[in-house]
């Protein structure tokens, strides 16, 4: 994807990775901030490409994963690979309006809790931080999923997304 | 005519898979690289993006402390001392900061007070960010306190700040007795359902000692990592015992990491005991 569209992604990509940090990084919110970076990437892969939204992935979940001293590497594998299935989904499905995208939204933000749950497990450190599955994944990736959707449907209809998607 | 038109977006869509491929195989590899390699990777990225929006987080805290002090002088000096008294986060804060304080006086300069930063991703839970480093005198494994008792370790320091875990974290352990020094023991984190039922637990109790619900638990200095005499909860009742030979306890902790916003630092060659700290009024 080249031109204007291409540059209107890349800088909606910007403002939400930045804004992100800056309510989870620099005011300190946690999950009392949506989670921007997954809707950014969420998003951009659609747009951009299997490749470029791996590369994107990848760099976003490293991001997360600096300040996650004991669970290295689960933020990298969920972000990268949640980013190659948004990719693969343009192909498979060829969604137009607002109920597809909040269903998208939901089922990539759960997705990407879900298998960051099952990462965890896989570091030896990290596995005594996870929280019980019901817990940290149906209760709060949940409710998560659903304020990050619904956040979500704002940015796209400021921004323009999904209006073509 | 172009008969093989479809031959270059072909070739786009397998750099694409490969690309992909590449950086799926990068973030699985990124699980199992060592320590050091991990560490070298965050630092990097702490230091460089994320500067900014830890810059921040920093100067919103320090903002912070400077408006609780504002208002605890104001407090002082005029008639809306009581309204501001009645404002139980500010009491709070002041509460932490004045017990602190008496610590540090009593505690002298081999523990630096610092500020507790939180970073709120995911994977980040139980771990701090410090305002001291290495310039400052701090080490590996240098013990975290409150005006209450034991907050947490230095697991990594960096030059002008460190990573700590509190007593939530599952790699918490600290050689404990109790305060008397009639029964030594091991205190580790017992993880509940959920977060917030995440409890205390004092292990190798002696099974023919009766230990009193209440009864303050304090580190050994066994092991050498904490100093002898640091408060770290109050025994709340029995968990288990295993056979007929030893029983464990579960502990109310004297420190909620959540509210610990200001703590002291234990520089390099402090003192290795440090029961007098903890007037006995001073702990919950």
């Amino acid at each position: 994807m080249t031109g204007p569209g291409s540059r209107r992604v890349w800088v909606v990509v910007a403002v939400l990775a930045g804004i992100h940090l800056l309510l989870r990084v620099g005011f300190s919110y946690g999950p009392g901030a949506p989670d921007l970076l997954t809707l950014a990437l969420l998003l951009a892969s659609r747009e951009v490409g299997l490749g470029r939204a791996a590369g994107l992935g990848l760099l976003f979940g490293l991001l997360e994963d600096a300040l996650s001293v004991l669970s290295f590497g689960a933020n990298a594998v969920a972000m990268t690979v949640i980013a190659c299935a948004s990719a693969l989904t343009k192909d498979l499905f060829v969604g137009d309006s607002r109920v597809f995208l909040v269903s998208y939204l939901l089922i990539g933000k759960w997705s990407r809790d879900v298998i960051h749950w099952v990462a965890v497990g896989w570091v030896e450190a990290g596995a005594g931080l996870r929280q019980p599955f019901v817990d940290q994944v149906v209760i709060q990736g949940g409710i998560a999923s659903v304020y990050m959707a619904g956040v979500g449907i704002l940015v796209a209809i400021a921004s323009g997304f999904g209006a073509e998607a | 005519m172009a008969p093989y038109g479809t031959e270059p977006e072909s070739n786009g869509r397998r750099r694409d898979l490969i690309a992909a491929g590449v950086f799926l195989v990068v973030a699985f590899s990124t699980l199992f690289l060592s320590q050091p390699t991990q560490q070298t990777i965050s630092t990097g990225l702490q230091v460089s993006v994320l500067r900014p929006f830890m810059g921040v987080q920093r100067r919103l805290a320090a903002a912070r402390i400077r408006a609780a002090q504002a208002d605890s002088m104001l407090a002082r000096i005029d008639s809306l001392s009581e309204m501001l008294a009645s404002h139980s986060a500010l009491v709070d804060e002041n509460r932490t900061l004045r017990g602190l304080l008496e610590l540090s006086e009593r505690a002298g300069p081999q523990y630096l007070p610092a500020t507790v930063l939180r970073p709120g991703t995911p994977g980040s839970e139980s771990m701090f960010i410090v305002d001291v480093g290495r310039r400052d005198g701090i080490r590996n494994n240098a013990p975290v306190v409150g005006p209450f008792g034991l907050v947490g370790v230095i697991r990594e320091v960096r030059e002008g700040d460190a990573v700590g875990m509190d007593w939530t974290h599952p790699d918490f352990r600290a050689s404990a007795m109790l305060e008397d020094g009639s029964a030594f023991g091991l205190v580790e984190r017992d993880p509940g359902d959920f977060r917030e039922e995440d409890r205390l637990v004092l292990n190798g109790i002696p099974f023919n000692l009766e230990v009193v619900e209440g009864a303050m638990v304090v580190t050994s200095g066994l092991g050498g990592i904490y100093p002898r005499g640091i408060p770290i909860g109050r025994v709340g009742g029995q968990n288990d015992a295993e056979g007929e030979w030893r029983k464990s306890y579960w502990l109310e902790p004297v420190v909620q990491p959540g509210a610990a916003t200001h703590v002291l630092v234990l520089t390099e060659g402090a003192s290795p005991g440090v029961s007098g700290l903890w007037a006995p009024d001073s702990i919950r």
